[in-house]
């Protein structure tokens, strides 16, 4: 009986000295074992079966717990760089299982876009997505986003904005879609799309800031077009846009509907002091502009 | 027919009192029970991981129980000689065959009705700690439990007729496991070889791929766990099709599994 015991205790012990130092060695192991191989979509598909979705899930649930321990490192200054290759190529074979998983996309907009300047694959990888997730504003949202915010492609971040405004309805997506159209030097589609949802909007009060915001980029499209005949005839831009006025290009400077002033800037485009929303226009005004 | 639901009851009441499948209900349980714990790995989509967690266990469940059951059922009486006892009965082969494979249907179905039952308890649980997008179809969900059903059914079949003419009990375990991985993955292969990026691949193989891909079962059929986990539309031919491919698959099986046991020497 007292061997036993002894044979017990003893092994107790020993489970104690391995177990420990087995534990560190798994938590230092190197980033790529972390994260570990996986293989490419097509061939999981061929093994897993109908596991595909609880697969996908486990994917990201691993980025995910990857991600928050380096995290969790720099908040307390340890600097690991992480390894955004591994993780981007491990999301995009968890969409290719699953293309409706949400979690993936999500978290695909939040690591690779600020921290490492991806927003194009991003892009590529969330397009994939509104395949499937036709009902999701967000991935449109975020495409208009990074389209606008990093890429500087205004004509595609109005196309996919304006997705997102007719999935959701929202009205701040409306007029960002018409500003993204303004900035891509398509006021005419800007000025569509607000009538379309001003005529089916049933709230007055919407009905009013769509015909508000239709009408600054129709004052502001009706100044582009006398500043192209203004170039078109004396082959230079205008000092001031007054010029427009003097040289009869057009009978009087338009009125920003924000209570802004219009002018140009260094690069021919005409603005307003307003950047046509009212709080700009406040701003502006406390500014002494 | 009464010959027939007397060895399917017989069989169910072996089952009932089988204590590995307590132990398998006990551990189905358990993993329902952290269902909503599970759940809150994900990021955005709770109640949906949470679907996932109760339609993969239990596809994991009923395949383990449809090919264990479906294997050893119908060996062990040939392995302990109870069949020379059932010659001697008012009791054709083929009644002693659809009876034990309706007992092993039945025990499947209870056990199905039973788990449908508490994963409803756990996705609506997970349901309240973040809402999602789509709220649960549960009609999606009861279907997507019904094709994993259907499809263990067909596997149990398959494992019953490896068993007919089997001596040993690796073929109809191992046998049907890799039946599984085939039929799973047939659709995945049949779709490759016909698209764009299979053209280097030779024609042989091809003909040979296809000729697999018509005579396996096509396990894909009864897979509606995308529709189930993200609310997405049940057409009508989703829900029909595997039922009447699970009724016929299964039925040929059968009949594969009584021509086998009818010319085998029980004595």
């Amino acid at each position: 009986m007292m061997k036993r015991l002894f044979l017990l205790v003893c092994l107790i012990v020993f489970y104690g000295v391995i177990t420990v130092p087995a534990s560190r060695y798994l938590l230092d192991r190197p980033v790529a074992l972390k994260l570990g191989y996986t293989p490419s979509s097509e061939a999981i598909k061929l093994v897993v079966g109908d596991q595909k979705l609880l697969l996908a899930e486990s994917l990201v649930i691993k980025v995910l717990f990857y991600f928050g321990s380096l995290v969790e490192k720099s908040m307390n200054r340890v600097d690991i760089p992480p390894e955004y290759y591994g993780m981007f190529k491990t999301l995009k074979t968890a969409v290719m299982l699953d293309p409706y998983n949400q979690d993936a996309y999500y978290f695909a907009q939040a690591a690779f876009t600020w921290e490492v300047g991806h927003a194009e694959d991003v892009n590529k990888m969330l397009i994939y997505g509104m395949e499937y997730r036709d009902w999701d504003m967000l991935l449109p949202f975020f495409v208009g986003f990074n389209a606008a915010y990093f890429l500087k492609d205004y004509e595609m971040a109005a196309i996919y904005t304006r997705r997102a405004a007719e999935i959701s309805g929202s009205d701040l997506l409306t007029n960002l879609t018409a500003r993204y159209f303004y900035e891509a030097n398509h006021d005419q589609m800007g000025i569509a799309f607000l009538k379309q949802r001003e005529e089916n909007t049933k709230d007055q009060g919407m009905k009013s800031l769509y015909r508000l915001r239709r009408e600054s980029l129709e004052a502001a499209q009706a100044l582009q077009r006398s500043l192209e005949r203004f170039v078109e005839k004396f082959g230079h831009q205008p000092e001031k846009i007054d010029r427009l006025v003097e040289e009869g290009m057009i009978s009087h400077l338009p009125d920003d509907p924000y209570g802004g002033e219009f002018y140009l800037d260094s690069h021919g485009k005409v603005r307003s002091t307003s950047n046509f929303s009212f709080t700009r226009g406040a701003d502006a005004v406390q500014d002494g502009q | 027919m009464v010959h027939t639901l007397f060895v399917a009851r017989l069989t169910l009441n072996a089952l009932g009192r089988d204590r590995v499948l307590h132990t398998l209900l006990g551990v189905s349980l358990v993993l329902l029970c952290l269902v909503p714990a599970f759940s809150l790995f994900s990021m955005r989509q709770v109640q949906e991981l949470a679907v996932t967690l109760v339609l993969s266990c239990h596809a994991l469940l009923l395949i383990f129980l449809a090919i264990f059951l479906g294997s050893s059922t119908l060996w062990r009486d040939l392995e302990r000689r109870h069949t020379s006892l059932i010659l001697g009965l008012p009791l054709s082969r083929s009644h002693y065959l659809l009876g034990r494979f309706f007992g092993v249907g039945l025990f499947l179905l209870l056990f199905s009705l039973c788990y449908a039952l508490l994963a409803v308890i756990a996705v609506s649980v997970s349901a309240t700690f973040y809402e999602a997008d789509r709220p649960v179809i549960w009609m999606n969900l009861l279907a997507a439990l019904g094709g994993d059903l259907l499809k263990a059914w067909l596997l149990a079949a398959v494992a019953f007729l490896f068993s007919t003419f089997s001596t040993s009990l690796f073929l109809p375990l191992f046998g049907t496991l890799a039946i599984y991985s085939a039929g799973s993955a047939s659709q995945e292969v049949y779709e490759y070889l016909n698209s764009d990026f299979s053209s280097q691949i030779s024609a042989g193989v091809r003909w040979l791929a296809e000729i697999f891909y018509w005579i396996l079962p096509n396990l894909t059929l009864f897979d509606l766990k995308t529709q189930a986990v993200y609310s997405l539309p049940l057409d009508i031919p989703a829900l029909i099709y595997p039922f009447i491919y699970g009724f016929v698959y299964t039925s040929l099986v059968l009949w594969g599994a009584e021509f086998f046991l009818s010319r085998r020497d029980l004595v």
